[in-house]
């Protein structure tokens, strides 16, 4: 059989489009954004970082890591039950209208999911007086403008993605492990504490970086349930750049670089778990 | 052997369809309802919020800045991975971890960071690109590059590349036509769920659009954005709106992928 003929020449002229593109819109501003962070007028200095020692920005991040944790890991760990029931579920219609749901689901969010949360648990919302009926007042214990009505509406995005990642995984599961545990009398927990959870536990990891980056990056739907009530990292980037505050590039450019640490820790985390759990299947 | 299935299964499906469906099914009711911030149920029923948000001019230009935009950004991300795809996959397959890592990283870079790093870039280079919808559209083309690369890519996997392409170079095609005439009608499942997902992420975007050309170009979300502050009736009309475009456009998705699906199971079992 003929191999293509190789014309490096020509090879290159057609992939320099693209280069050119991700070169100037991904990875040139990224790097200068690092730069510009740590040099002022032309030497190096980390000023700039320790100037970002402030009460109020250590408490926007305080807040991001905490949000992000924990609807990353209720996140992961409720879709891991979903897409179980889902991969396990006998009947075909709740197999495909629970995963077209997922995939719908997982693209919502910004503006419009903040809306809808605040229809149903806002201060007037439906459920707010639904409960209120059975004589539990919400307000003002829970706010859905708080951080906590935050997790609610970012659980409501992370879920699906959760069950979309992890679907291919609990496919893995199969079941005549199970059946070979069963006629070997083991019981169900021995079973899923020695074959099961080993077995997508990689997969669990990989979903719960992805969606922690996911939950640190969402700007939207904070900023339209809560404006700048919630300290937030992607709030106060916005608001630096927008100036509202004050108008610090240099602080907004930190701010930034550490958001983008964070998530290259998350992304080789990722990869490393996902490269992982493919060696393994 | 059929076992019996766990107790929990139930209820967990019960509670997240629930979950999902209400904040949904909540605003839909909440845009045709006359009031509903008193009473458990709405007090009565009328289209007058969706007329209402309609007759603004602003809704129908913000709308149109939405489309057009997403249109370009779906062009010019085809124009860009399509080919680049193809070459990779079919000369160049030890490029392809880098491909992978370059559409992976826009999937883990904030919006605001991404929004951040091209201001400081480009505010300062005479090009017309800062303030503009040139530089929305290349950052739109940035963030979705997984979206339109990971399906393209998959097509182009699945297919014999090489057979095809050797048959048509056979019969005389030139390299162009092999793969205008040949490949792009063989991945044109790809390339189609990949705009369209494209197309979804990009029409309900928000912050790249705010920070970057907020205060020249209004787009649909921005307008939403405002029009809760404003009038929360109205705004429920445009979230169903948003809410019911993306939901066209993944199903639609969805559809053309189960119909792939069920093509090669059909060529592979005749």
């Amino acid at each position: 059989m003929r191999r293509f003929s190789k014309r490096p020449f020509a090879i290159a002229i057609g992939l320099l489009p693209f280069a050119t593109f991700v070169i100037a819109f991904e990875v040139l501003p990224v790097l200068n954004l690092v730069r510009s962070s740590i040099t002022e007028d032309g030497s190096i200095t980390i000023d700039n970082f320790s100037r970002a020692l402030t009460p109020s920005i250590i408490d926007a991040f305080e807040n991001s890591m905490k949000l992000s944790l924990f609807t990353a890991a209720i996140g992961t760990l409720y879709g891991a039950f979903v897409a179980y029931a889902i991969v396990t579920s006998k009947h075909f219609f709740t197999r495909n209208i629970l995963a077209a749901l997922a995939n719908i689901t997982a693209n919502f969010g910004g503006a419009p999911l903040a809306f809808a949360f605040i229809i149903a648990l806002g201060s007037t919302g439906f459920i707010t007086i639904l409960i209120s009926y059975m004589g539990i007042d919400l307000y003002p214990g829970f706010r859905i403008y708080s951080i906590a009505g935050l997790a609610l509406a970012y659980l409501y995005f992370q879920t699906p993605l959760a069950i979309l990642l992890l679907m291919p995984a609990m496919h893995g599961l199969r079941p005549e492990w199970r059946e070979a545990a069963d006629v070997l009398g083991a019981s169900g927990s021995f079973y899923w504490i020695n074959v099961g959870i080993p077995v997508i536990a990689p997969a669990l990891l990989s979903c719960f970086f992805l969606l922690f980056c996911n939950a640190f990056g969402a700007y939207a739907t904070a900023w339209t349930l809560t404006g700048s009530d919630v300290n937030l990292v992607p709030i106060q980037i916005g608001a630096l750049v927008r100036g509202e505050v004050k108008f610090d590039p240099a602080l907004a450019d930190v701010l930034a670089v550490l958001s983008l640490l964070i998530m290259a820790i998350c992304l080789i985390a990722y990869q490393w778990l996902l490269s992982w759990s493919r060696l393994r299947a | 052997m059929n076992r019996k299935l766990p107790f929990w299964r139930i209820p967990v499906i019960a509670s997240f369809a629930l979950f999902m469906m209400v904040p949904v099914a909540a605003t839909g009711l909440f845009s045709i309802s006359t009031r509903w911030d008193r009473t458990l149920w709405p007090e009565s029923f009328t289209f007058m919020w969706w007329l209402k948000v309609m007759s603004h001019s602003a809704f129908f230009d913000t709308l149109l800045n939405s489309l057009w935009i997403a249109f370009l950004t779906v062009a010019l991300s085809l124009i860009l991975v399509v080919p680049t795809a193809f070459l990779t996959h079919t000369r160049l397959p030890q490029a392809k971890p880098f491909l992978e890592f370059l559409s992976i990283v826009p999937f883990c870079l904030p919006g605001v960071v991404l929004a951040i790093s091209l201001i400081r870039l480009y505010s300062k280079v005479p090009l017309p690109l800062i303030n503009t919808p040139n530089i929305l559209i290349a950052a739109y083309v940035t963030i979705t590059l997984p979206f339109m690369y990971r399906p393209v890519m998959n097509t182009l996997e699945s297919l014999d590349i090489l057979s095809l392409t050797e048959a048509s170079e056979t019969l005389g095609a030139n390299s162009f036509q092999t793969f205008a005439f040949v490949v792009i009608p063989n991945i044109i499942r790809g390339v189609t769920s990949g705009s369209l997902l494209v197309f979804s992420a990009v029409f309900a975007e928000f912050v790249l659009a705010n920070l970057l050309v907020g205060t020249r170009l209004k787009t649909f979300p921005i307008y939403l954005v405002e029009f809760t502050r404003l009038d929360a009736r109205q705004a429920s009309a445009l979230s169903m709106l948003s809410f019911a475009i993306v939901w066209i456009i993944t199903l639609s998705v969805l559809w053309i992928a189960a119909r792939g699906r069920n093509a090669s199971r059909e060529r592979s079992h005749p």
